[in-house]
Order: structure tokens, then sequence, then C-alpha cells
């Protein structure tokens, strides 16, 4: 996928899964790039379980258009968190899916990104960064280097290279 | 001086956590206030970094402690802020008016949310733009600016800690939930970089004793710090050069008063910040303010594309109001809009500042959510095609 000027990234899936946090760490990866970027969320109450909803505007100009209306590209990592979004996904945007919780009724990429963080990384907490470095590979909306950086900057103390470790097995997933 | 937080560099941070730290780099070094959404995560950010910098932030039983022990802390010498919203800049009003009266320099911080009353919370609204100015009783003028991004909020609350030390009064940072919580690149400079004002100290005792005179002659009375020996009286009521309540003396309140306002208009110039956008040929200008200021400016460069000679004045500060630069701009436009998250307060003061030489026009919205882009052009183009 190529860079336009502008990018509307919406991540969404169920409180616990870690979307805001991979939102913020993909905005900034994109400020450590020196793109402009903006960052809202939108979640239920309930700290497990509600819907959450991380939205990214990158962009090389000024950004005046806050909200996500036509997104470039939509991550779901739920059922619940699709439904609720999928028409915000433009014409010919880019829908990722966990292909094992997500059943979309439009074309699609995706892999089982919560299994490959039980299986693969060992923790199935990680599966936000799995599915983050899938979305870094596919789109290339910022490097891979950047996003690493941002990672060992915001993820807890004690857990930056399992974070990383998953992050870089989701990117491989993602090129392929 | 170590900070707990990057300087010099740039960061990804919410607008709130921008305030914070914009006002330690100023030299806040006492905090005071009451949690409230969405402006909540400017006092964690204060308790965790003001222990770090020698600083004191401490939660009060409410908003009215807050603003008061803020009053207290700044006649201690300390450079104060604090933070609320919605219900609770309501109940800061009439200290707010005991600050303006004691010309005690402090930043109050107010993230608007949607009301009245407790409204939606967590949603954001311009809905305090006249309370801002006007909500405390009686005749009197401060300052309140207000910022579009979390880069704005961090110069800004910058720019009010100066504007406070330097005028000696409260000025208050009229931000939204949408600036509060929305996450932006932000350049944090460095303390080197930075130029900072503090208030004027009385020279020796002689003008420690006319703490409320205007003694050098621009109307900002030296500051005596309690606890440095002074015999000092402040109060709310009214009082003279000395600081001794007068309460009946016709002269003496109008003296006080005439200053305490003029200190803030005659320095417009000084205070007055906006954002001129395509002015200078244009045929329709939209008039607009913090977070909705953006979508106006996205709605301009629209208009622009499609041939029609649009412009755009986002003010940074809603007052002292330059009423004048208004009637400038209605002199050689066909109309103004004024793009607003409200049922129109910005407006009336538009209107006369236009002073009737163009027609100016309401763009409204509430309910939390900001007008996009479109829904401006939309208005417009629907006036031009009828007319």
């Amino acid at each position: 996928m190529g860079w336009v000027i502008t990018m509307q990234i919406r991540l969404a899936g169920f409180g616990g899964q870690g979307v805001i946090l991979a939102g913020v760490i993909l905005g900034d990866a994109a400020a450590i790039e020196g793109l402009n970027v903006i960052q809202t969320q939108d979640y239920g109450s309930q700290s497990r379980g509600g819907h959450s909803i991380a939205d990214l505007i990158i962009s090389k100009d000024p950004i005046y258009d806050l909200i996500v209306t036509k997104a470039d590209v939509l991550l779901a990592l739920a059922q619940l968190g699709y439904e609720s979004t999928k028409e915000s996904l433009r014409e010919g945007g880019l829908l990722i899916v966990d292909t094992e919780l997500v059943q979309p009724d439009k074309e699609f990429t995706g892999a089982p990104f919560t299994r490959i963080a039980e299986e693969e990384v060992g923790l199935a907490l990680t599966v936000n960064m799995v599915a983050l470095g899938y979305l870094v590979a596919k789109t290339n909306v910022v490097k891979k280097e950047s996003v690493e950086e941002a990672i060992r900057r915001r993820v807890p103390k004690g857990t930056e290279e399992i974070n990383l470790k998953a992050f870089r097995i989701g990117y491989e997933e993602g090129t392929k | 001086m170590r900070y707990p937080f990057p300087v010099g560099a740039v960061d990804f941070i919410q607008g709130d956590e921008a305030i914070a730290r914009a006002a330690i780099l100023a030299g806040c070094r006492f905090y005071a206030g009451y949690p409230i959404t969405p402006a909540s995560e400017i006092f964690e950010a204060m308790s965790i970094y003001m222990p770090l910098v020698d600083g004191v932030s401490i939660q009060m039983e409410d908003e009215i402690g807050s603003i008061a022990a803020v009053i207290g802390a700044s006649w201690a010498g300390a450079k104060s802020m604090t933070a609320t919203s919605g219900p609770g800049f309501s109940l800061m009003m009439e200290n707010l008016g005991y600050a303006i009266m004691t010309e005690t320099p402090l930043v109050l911080v107010n993230v608007q949310r949607s009301g009245p009353s407790t409204g939606q919370p967590t949603l954001a609204a311009q809905g305090d733009l006249m309370q801002a100015i006007w909500g405390t009783h009686g005749d009197h003028s401060l300052i309140v600016l207000t910022p579009a991004t979390v880069q704005e909020a961090f110069d800004m609350t910058i720019k009010a800690f100066n504007l406070a030390e330097k005028y000696r009064t409260p000025v208050i940072l009229l931000t939204d939930a949408e600036v509060g919580h929305m996450r932006e690149r932000v350049y944090a400079p460095h303390p080197d970089e930075l130029e900072l004002i503090y208030r004027k100290l009385p020279a020796n005792e002689e003008e420690a004793n006319y703490p409320f005179g205007d003694i050098h002659g621009d109307l900002v009375p030296p500051m005596p710090v309690f606890g440095k020996g002074h015999h000092t009286y402040v109060t709310g009521l009214t009082h003279d050069e000395k600081g001794r309540p007068k309460t009946v003396q016709s002269e003496i309140h109008e003296k006080l008063i005439k200053r305490i306002v003029e200190k803030i208009e005659k320095n417009k110039k000084d205070i007055v910040d906006y954002e001129a956008y395509e002015l200078e040929d244009a045929e329709i200008v939209i008039i607009s303010f913090g977070i909705v200021a953006r979508s106006a400016m996205r709605a301009v460069k629209e208009l622009r594309k499609k041939g029609i000679k649009a412009g755009l004045l986002k003010l940074n500060v809603l007052w002292p109001f330059d009423f004048e630069l208004i009637e400038r701009i209605a002199e050689r436009v066909e109309k103004i809009y004024v793009v607003e998250m409200n049922l129109g307060q910005l407006y009336h003061m538009v209107k006369e500042g236009a002073n009737g030489k163009a027609p100016v026009e309401l763009i409204p919205k509430i309910g939390g959510e900001i007008h996009t882009p479109k829904e401006i052009i939309e208005r417009i183009k629907d006036n031009l095609r009828w007319g």
C-alpha cells in the first residue's frame, strides 16, 4: 500500500486487547519520523470487554480534519469492534482482521493474531503488537525501526523484549 | 535543574499532559485541584511531576478550595495553577473574582465539556466562553487564551504564566475535551529557549507599603511576598493603595476597578494574538477559535479550491477582545461567519465588533461533536446559492 499525503487509520477491538496502546505506539512512531499525527480514542467504561477504538490521522501536511471519516486502514481484532466500525472504511481501503476472531463481510487480509501471540510469542497479551507489526508491514505508514523505538518508550518496563518480539513476528507475517 | 519529562525534544502526548509539563517549565511550583473529567489528567501529571521538581500538588476538598489554595500560594510567592471543567469552573467563579480584586497572578485551566450542569462529561464544547470572561460578578477584566492544538496548549500555558505575572492577574486557559485528550506531536522547548516573566516585587519597604498603588505608572503595582516581613493586608473588599478596606468611598472604588480594567485594556496590543489566513482578498471570513478553528481552516482551504474567496480569523486570545480588528475586517468583506461549539457566544462579540459593516452569521453546534469541514462548507455554499 502506497503512502498518500494523509492516512486515516482506525484500530478496533474490545477492552483489554491493547488497542489504544497500539494506537499510541503507532502515533509515537509517526511523531518520531517528524510526521504530523493526532490520536484520539473511544472506549467503554469497562476496563475489559467493552468496545475500544483508537483513531490515528498521520499526515505530511498540518492536520485540520480531526475525525476519522473515511479510514484508509481498518484493523479489527474482534467482531464487536468490526461491526461498529466497518462503515468507516473507505471504498478500496485496507481491512486487516484477526482471521479467527472476525468474520468480515468484505474483502480483507489478516492472520490469526491472537493465536500467533499465544503460540509463537508465548503471551496472548501481545496480540496488539503482533497486529501492529502486520499493519506496519502491509501499509509502510511508518518505518519498522520507528515503531521499535516507540515500543521501547511506551510499554511497561521489563516487557520491552517480548513486545518487540511480538511486533517482529507480526511484521514478518505481514511481509508474506 | 532536571525535568521529569523530555525537554528540547519532541514527544507524543495529550493536551492535558502538555499543559502540566508546560506549567512546570514556566516555573509553576504549586498546583491544587479536584479531579474532574476531562481535566483530571492535568492533576495526575502534576501529582507525579511536582514532588520531582520540589513543587507541591494537593487535592483540595472541592474546586472552591482549589482556587483558594492557589491564591494563597501565589501570595506566598509561587507561580500557581489549578485546572477544572464544567461544574468545577462554576464553583471557582467567586474566588476568581477574589483573585481579580486582589490582583493575584494565577493560571486557571478550563478543559471545557458540554453543559450546563454535569452535561456530557466526556465530550467537548465551547459553552464557557462568556462565563470565562464575565462569570464572576462585578466590573472586572482578566485574560482568556484558547488553544486549538496540543502544541498551542503547551505554548499558551507558558504564555498564560507570563501574562499572569506581568499584569498581576488571573489568566484563564480555555481549552476543551478534544484538545485535552487528543495526542499530538509536541515540541517541548529546552528551558534555555524560554523567556519567562516573574512578577515585580517591591524594591524597598516603602514600595511594599503600596501593594495596590500604581507607584510605577504602569498600572501594575509590585506584589509583596507573604512571609518576607512586609505588613500586607489583602482583602476582597474595595481597598485603598495600602490594601486597607474602604467600602463606601465611591472615588476609591472607581480608581481601583478602573485601574484593574485598564491594566488589561491598555495593554491589549501586547496581549491580543490571532492567526489570519487568506484574509487579504477574502470576501467571506470565518471567525473561530479553539479546536473547531481547525475544521474552519479546512473549510476555507476547500472553499478556495472551489474559487470562493474565503478567509479565516482564528482567535488565540478571547479577552481582551479586539473589537476594532473585527470592524476593520467587516469593512472590507461581504460576510462574516462565526463557527463555534455552542449556541452563539463569540457571535455576539463579533457582531458588536462588526458594527453593522458586514452581516454576521452564526454556525453553531452542540452535543459534543466538532463541526466537520463539510458542514461548514455546505452552510456557506447554501447561502451563496440562495443568496
